[in-house]
């Protein structure tokens, strides 16, 4: 393994160590309110273009502000609410993936992804940037070195 | 290494570009059959309050063959779908199996009730302030029309205005527990 490949290998490892970090260290709360507020934020705004039900002021998410607490409170899990406004509103309920947990990969991955598509472009002009435009072919070291020839130039 | 290098740019841009492509020109399919319908399921119970503050359920519903009609004052297609749904009702009140509910999708008591004594409808209306019987049909605007079978299927209905030609066909499909067509 060469040398130039030990940064790539830290930054790889310094990511995986950051992601593992955040996922086992976000343990959201449990607490009815916090359930409530988390389900309306990962929950789709039914008639809405990009907004979770939280950001909504669309009678659709008001109501749905309303009947979260009702059902966390009659002993629902997340999971069953989930369930519940999919069934009605269909898949497109759940837009937006959990901000904790395996949901965090969701939102790390496009940005790691930015990251290193950046720095690969960065490389790539970098190493092109030192070629030069024209390289000389022998063909061409020829013609120069003959047309030294014939003005008597020797160095 | 130089050549595959921007043969795997080349191929990610082009994905790229074929990925941005198909966003700009793929269309929404916005259906107008309800998913309820398409999906024949059974009708989600609900409870409203009249304008003379009773209690409505749709359990005193049961066995018949009836029209939920969510609707509100403010909404242009409601206001155009208004005379179908009294000259459908007018045609079929005094039925026995026959019954007729609207709910208030998203409106103010005082505005509905000038809008009703304006339009006279006679039909019963109900008030669903929380969205609570909205959301158990799924509803994703006004005016939403379903038609439920004496069994509790919802076998007909639709996003948007109804005729009453519509509405008539629907009636007979879910008397004889037919799909509609």
């Amino acid at each position: 393994m060469t040398r130039a490949k030990w940064p790539w290998i830290a930054l790889g490892a310094l990511v995986i160590v950051m992601v593992v970090v955040l996922v086992v260290r976000s343990r959201p709360s449990n607490s009815p309110a916090a359930r409530a507020d988390r389900l309306e934020r990962q929950l789709a705004c039914p008639v809405c273009e990009g907004q979770s039900v939280a950001d909504s002021n669309s009678f659709e998410a008001r109501g749905m502000r309303d009947e979260i607490p009702q059902f966390i409170a009659r002993g629902m899990t997340d999971a069953q609410i989930r369930a519940y406004y999919v069934a009605r509103y269909g898949d497109k309920m759940q837009e937006i993936p959990a901000n904790s947990g395996l949901g965090l990969v969701v939102w790390f991955v496009p940005a790691i992804a930015l990251v290193l598509g950046l720095g690969g472009i960065a490389l790539l002009l970098r190493r092109w940037s030192r070629q030069p435009r024209l390289a000389a072919t022998p063909a061409d070291e020829d013609v120069v070195r003959h047309a030294r020839e014939d003005r008597g130039d020797r160095s | 290494m130089r050549t595959p290098i921007r043969w795997i740019a080349l191929g990610v841009a082009l994905a790229l570009v074929a990925f941005g492509v198909v966003l700009a020109v793929q269309h929404r399919n916005e259906p107008s059959v309800p998913r309820l319908v398409q999906e024949h399921a059974t009708a989600p119970a609900f409870t409203v309050t009249t304008l003379d503050g009773k209690k409505l359920s749709s359990a005193t519903l049961r066995g018949k063959t009836y029209v939920v009609n969510f609707f509100n004052s403010w909404c242009i297609p409601c206001q155009q779908e208004t005379p179908a749904l009294k000259a459908f009702y007018a045609e079929h009140r005094n039925e026995a199996d026959f019954a007729m509910v609207g709910v208030v999708h998203d409106d103010e008591a005082g505005t509905i009730r000038a809008y009703m004594s304006a339009q006279q409808i006679p039909w019963p209306v109900g008030f669903d302030p929380n969205g609570a019987a909205a959301l158990a049909y799924g509803t994703t605007g006004q005016p939403e029309t379903y038609v439920i079978a004496p069994d509790g299927v919802t076998v007909c209905g639709t996003l948007g205005a109804s005729t009453q030609a519509e509405l008539d066909l629907w009636l007979q499909a879910a008397r004889r527990g037919q799909e509609c067509t």
